[in-house]
């Protein structure tokens, strides 16, 4: 068993995946800090200009949001709902002002589970997909499954060493994802920020924050929550892309279907919130990171443990039927 | 001694409900070739799809060794070494690391095995590139070291000298029926090349449409001739021929018809002139594989 799966992850490395996937990465996390960089400077300069002063100081930009946001709020013509979340981010600007923490300023830490926050919708499950949609549907289109399958292992096994390789390879990859927007955004921001503290469990009962709820901690304890849970979707999705490789013959429609379901899924959230079956379609309970900052819902009902185990369900299911399709297929290629 | 290797008892198999292969049974003993014959949409790749596991029979076992592939696959597997359908490997390693994961799949290969096998293909030049980089003639020679590397008792290949020149196909052959005088090893090929089963088999199975139509001993074959006699009183000669050989003759006419062992003509027209017969004309025919491959599969045609 730990033989194959060598032979498994052997056959990932060889193919260069992993390579296309850092080089992907590395493109967009110098591109987003760099953007983030860029916008940073560019307020403490408008800043500068409007004030005149020559020390940049967070809290009076943070008060002259907070007074903007106020007064937009009591403006009497914009709609009940965005007056909501107008009230929503005064008492968390507030709160930060309170309790001297810094919003304003960015630190690899804040930017990487930024990053990750951003990325597990989409950007995320595409490496995954990247990675694993080739797994059994390439073995397939390339012929190789008649060697694979004509040796003295049974197919349960064959199976089994790719998913353990597939995990493997997955959490290498939340990894590479963490260390490299931590590194590549400590390079532009060059503050590190991993101990400053950051508000999570917000959560807003009718109309008001609820702080007994509210937990303090370090930016770092942060980032590990956000990755564990990252890591959590990805193994997910990689489950998920298992089943599809194992059902097509074709990488290139593996990677197609698991494409057009995650980004209509995301269209599906957006247009269908109020159908209720909606909330049990894996993409829209992929967000798993935002249930940390309290106030998010997407379908009503759901919550962080109904995602969770939606999430899982969907995982189970598919590795089940991986297994059963894999056993019975008559390999005709 | 002659212990079957390779058991296939009534092998069935249905496709969207259309019977592709109807009641297939033959064996193998050990070290011997046996060439599964037919042509061209015949069943001969399903039926081999079946024997290495890679497609489940409708109906039907395969035994290889004494172990179902049914009920033992591994144990079934680790006797078997196979091509089916041209050698694909894995284009972005090079063979010897091919060899080297297929091989670490099967109990106690060593790398010794592997040197030699990759030796006894002939390969140790080229075997370090990538897989990409062979012609179709190198790849077949790995795939065949792919077969080889755990040393199994029953070997298949499928239509293996597809794509190969004439060199290719020659040493291919040549390794083949080596490997079977010297290790014992059974082989079952298919083709639809006749004169390649005519020169390495010892045995034929010839399948069409799903059924097998004929097993026969090469030598066989080739032995059997098609006699023709002109005679005087054609009832009475083949009233004779029929007691005192049992052959069976048809009246034809020039003559009378018969299959006959070419060991056995003199003494036919021996017994006939003794009888008082006044033959005017004796004629055989040699018969080939090919006729009898053609006789059998030309019946009904598509």
């Amino acid at each position: 068993m730990i033989k194959l799966t060598q032979n498994e992850i052997l056959k990932i490395l060889l193919k260069k995946k992993l390579f296309l996937i850092l080089l992907l990465l590395l493109i967009f996390v110098s591109l987003f800090s760099y953007g983030q960089q860029f916008a940073y400077e560019r307020t403490v300069q408008q800043f500068e200009a409007e004030t005149g002063e020559m020390d940049f100081d967070w809290r009076v930009l943070a008060s002259q949001r907070l007074e903007d946001l106020e007064s937009r709020s009591d403006n009497e013509f914009i709609p009940e709902g965005v007056r909501a979340s107008f009230d929503r981010e005064i008492q968390q600007l507030s709160y930060f002002i309170d309790n001297d923490i810094n919003p304003i300023t960015p630190t690899a830490f804040g930017f990487n589970a930024e990053f990750a926050e951003q990325g597990i919708g989409l950007f995320i499950p595409l490496l995954v997909v990247i990675l694993a949609a080739d797994l059994v549907s390439g073995e397939f289109s390339k012929k190789t499954a008649k060697m694979l399958l004509t040796r003295a292992v049974p197919r349960w096994k064959i199976l089994l060493s790719k998913y353990l390789a597939l995990l493997m390879m997955t959490t290498l990859l939340i990894f590479m994802v963490a260390v490299l927007s931590t590194l590549v955004s400590f390079l532009f921001f060059g503050e590190l920020g991993a101990g400053e503290p950051v508000i999570t469990g917000f959560s807003v009962f009718e109309g008001t924050l609820v702080s007994d709820s509210t937990i303090l901690i370090s930016r770092f304890q942060f980032s590990v929550l956000v990755y564990s849970l990252v890591w959590f979707v990805s193994v997910i999705i990689a489950s998920i892309t298992l089943l599809v490789s194992v059902a097509v013959e074709s990488s290139s429609s593996a990677i197609g279907i698991l494409m057009a379901s995650i980004i209509g899924g995301q269209f599906l959230q957006f247009f269908l919130a109020d159908w209720e079956l909606v909330k049990y379609f894996f993409v829209t309970n992929l967000d798993l990171p935002s249930y940390l900052t309290g106030s998010y819902q997407p379908v009503e009902g759901m919550n962080l443990s109904f995602s969770i185990l939606t999430l899982a369900a969907w995982g189970g299911l598919s590795l089940l039927i991986s297994f059963i399709l894999f056993n019975r297929r008559d390999v005709l290629v | 001694m002659h212990t079957s290797v390779l058991t296939v008892s009534h092998l069935k198999k249905d496709i969207k409900k259309k019977t592709i292969i109807h009641d297939v049974s033959f064996d193998i003993k050990e070290g011997e070739i046996l060439g599964f014959l037919g042509p061209n949409g015949s069943g001969k790749t399903t039926t081999l799809r079946m024997i290495v596991g890679l497609s489940r029979p409708t109906a039907g076992d395969v035994e290889i060794c004494g172990y179902s592939l049914k009920k033992n696959f591994v144990q079934a597997m680790s006797q078997v070494g196979c091509i089916i359908e041209g050698p694909d490997l894995y284009g972005y390693m090079s063979g010897y690391k091919n060899l080297e994961l297929l091989g670490s799949m099967s109990q106690g290969v060593t790398k010794e095995d592997i040197d030699s096998t990759v030796k006894l293909v002939g390969m140790e030049n080229r075997i370090h590139d990538k897989v990409d980089v062979y012609s179709m003639g190198m790849k077949q020679r790995i795939g065949l070291a792919q077969a080889l590397i755990h040393k199994p008792k029953l070997l298949i290949l499928d239509e293996p000298t597809n794509g190969l020149d004439p060199q290719g196909i020659h040493e291919f052959r040549e390794i083949v029926k080596r490997l079977a005088r010297e290790r014992g090893l059974s082989v079952l090929i298919s083709s639809h090349l006749i004169s390649e089963v005519q020169l390495m088999c010892d045995r034929v199975s010839i399948i069409n449409k799903g059924h097998i139509i004929q097993n026969a001993d090469i030598k066989d074959i080739l032995a059997t001739g098609e006699a023709v006699w002109t005679v005087n009183e054609p009832e009475k000669a083949q009233q004779l021929i029929k007691d005192r050989f049992g052959l069976e003759t048809t009246r034809a006419p020039e003559g009378l018809k018969a299959l006959v062992d070419m060991d056995t003509l003199p003494a036919i027209n021996k017994t006939l002139i003794e009888a008082g017969f006044e033959i005017s004309f004796v004629d055989n025919k040699k018969r080939t594989l090919e006729d009898l491959f053609l006789e059998l599969t030309e019946k009904d045609k598509i």
